[in-house]
């Protein structure tokens, strides 16, 4: 993945693109492209991810500029869908459909030669045999991901856009989407996935597009960008059995350059995120303090991506 | 059905899925019972009224009203549009085929509710038979131009519900008797024209020809003006 001119090879090339709605830009001068293996797009709510999906998945015009998807203009251009399989993030699916019908339905629409085996096969890799002659409204928040997974899956696409896919997962099933992509990338699929949580963001993608306010604020491999995140100094609120003695006892780490003690805790400053997330338990075990909160204080994405687009 | 024709399955379900589904089948139920309350009182020479007034001028527009706004309307609403439009082949073919669900729900209640009225009366009112057909052939005609040109409009108003209404009771119903020029423009009139032409009486609606111009302007208009809405729509909303 690049931020520079868009390769002609790349699965999904976004050139120079914008969208504005009247006086408002939604997103503004975007150029990257993407190639096969898991790619996420993280922003917090209201950069614009979705509108830049949408415009990836031919679902809105770009004001300016223009994407490619498979070398075929994803605006009007119907046959793209042929090579593309989108998750949409709203909810809503057919209530009245079950799982089964929903994802025959879609392999109908893409002209398949046997939709039901390919529906079959689809409903399988996502899991939800046991519960796909169930209505689709009678589906949890996960299953109904999961069935517009196994929708998008149909046709075995090259390209996959999912936009927070995540959204309404408990852990379980956010793995068994973690594994499912992992293995889509291991076929040498396109898999483009948009998120608000570095952390979903994190354990998938190799590389990450980082938009923030409608522009690109850093796009590369996860490492480079995870250390640009994590270089930057953390705010911990801490409270515990025995404050005073955990002060002293973290601020024997390297990792903290910080502590403040108040009333109402600790306030810790620390360089490296990793290693105090590693040690605070040690240090609880080995000293028989308990934890009673550990929250961060400045680790809202918005912080994040300021600091990004700031530095 | 999903197997082979997945729009026109989808469509189907999510109108007959609902509530007003059986709300519309009793609309469509009113003329048959008040000709059946007439015929039981002894009086059978209404008929032509109900064929005039309640079903071509209220229930026929009505269920068209509910049945062509939600046909489209609902999906472009809740988003689930998406499922059609991220798929290949042309986006005339996802209009024709909920034009057609939207149609044939309409005439599926008001034909057999035309026809039924004219049965009632039918063994003491041997006349009502030429009316009866003629109506039913206006009413599938009508119902067609109705649910399409509310179809359409759907696609380019999520208000599509209060101004087809609108569109029924005030400018059919209201300006079409105070200002007649705007008759010409009426689905309404077009469709009685088109009973009257097909008895061959001369009432004060419009002409055969104008009639038959009319509802095929408005369905071949609405399928063009749709696609063209459809080929063109973007997903709104997110961030």
């Amino acid at each position: 993945m690049t931020t520079e001119a868009p390769s002609q090879a790349a699965a999904i090339s976004v050139e120079h693109v914008s969208r504005w709605y009247g006086n408002v830009v939604a997103v503004n001068d975007v150029s990257f492209s993407v190639g096969p293996g898991v790619t996420g797009l993280l922003g917090p709510n209201g950069a614009g991810k979705t509108t830049l999906l949408h415009m990836i998945a031919g679902l809105l015009a770009p004001s300016a500029g223009e994407v490619r998807v498979e070398g075929r203009p994803a605006w009007r251009d119907s046959e793209m869908y042929r090579h593309v399989g989108l998750v949409p993030e709203r909810e809503t699916v057919y209530p009245f459909l079950t799982g089964r019908e929903f994802a025959i339905a879609n392999a109908r629409q893409q002209g398949l030669a046997d939709p039901g085996a390919a529906a079959e096969r689809a409903i399988a890799l996502v899991e939800l045999g046991d519960a796909a002659d169930r209505r689709v409204g009678t589906y949890s928040k996960g299953m109904r991901q999961r069935i517009k997974m196994a929708a998008a899956l149909v046709h075995e696409p090259p390209v996959l856009i999912l936009d927070e896919p995540f959204n309404g997962m408990d852990p379980r099933q956010r793995l068994h989407m973690f594994e499912l992509l992992r293995r889509m990338a291991e076929q040498g699929r396109t898999v483009l996935l948009s998120s608000h949580i570095l952390e979903e963001v994190e354990r998938m993608a190799e590389s990450v597009l980082v938009i923030y306010a409608g522009r690109l604020a850093a796009a590369g491999d996860f490492r480079s960008i995870r250390r640009l995140m994590t270089d930057r100094p953390h705010v911990f609120h801490v409270r515990s059995t025995d404050d005073r003695r955990l002060a002293s006892e973290l601020l024997r780490l390297d990792c903290v350059f910080g502590v403040e003690l108040d009333a109402k805790g600790l306030t810790v400053r620390t360089a490296d995120l990793g290693q105090l997330t590693r040690h605070l338990p040690r240090i609880a075990k080995d000293t028989g303090i308990s934890l009673r909160e550990l929250r961060p204080t400045d680790d809202s994405l918005e912080s994040v991506f300021a600091y990004l687009v700031g530095r | 059905m999903i197997h082979r024709m997945p729009v026109v399955a989808i469509t189907l379900r999510s109108l007959l899925d609902r509530r007003r589904f059986w709300l519309m089948l009793l609309l469509a139920a009113v003329p048959v019972a008040i000709t059946l309350l007439g015929r039981v009182l002894g009086d059978v020479t209404f008929s032509q009224i109900v064929f005039d007034r309640l079903v071509i001028q209220t229930v026929l527009p009505l269920i068209a009203l509910v049945f062509g706004t939600g046909a489209l309307g609902a999906e472009l609403e809740d988003g689930t549009i998406v499922y059609l439009l991220a798929k290949p082949g042309r986006r005339f073919r996802i209009v024709l085929a909920k034009a057609a669900v939207a149609a044939g729900l309409t005439i599926a209640l008001v034909l057999p509710a035309t026809l039924l009225t004219g049965l009632i009366v039918a063994t003491d009112a041997p006349d009502i038979v030429v009316p009866t057909v003629a109506y039913a052939l206006a009413a599938v005609a009508g119902g067609t131009a109705y649910a399409l040109g509310f179809l359409t409009l759907s696609s380019i108003t999520s208000r599509a519900l209060s101004i087809g209404l609108g569109y029924v009771l005030l400018w059919e119903g209201v300006l079409a008797g105070l200002l007649p020029g705007t008759q010409t423009f009426s689905i309404r009139q077009a469709t009685l024209g088109l009973a009257d032409a097909l008895q061959g009486v001369d009432g004060e609606t419009l002409d055969a020809g104008t009639s038959v111009t009319v509802l095929v302007v408005v369905i071949l208009g609405s399928l063009a003006l749709g696609s063209w809405r459809m080929s063109r729509y973007q997903l709104r909303g997110g961030d």
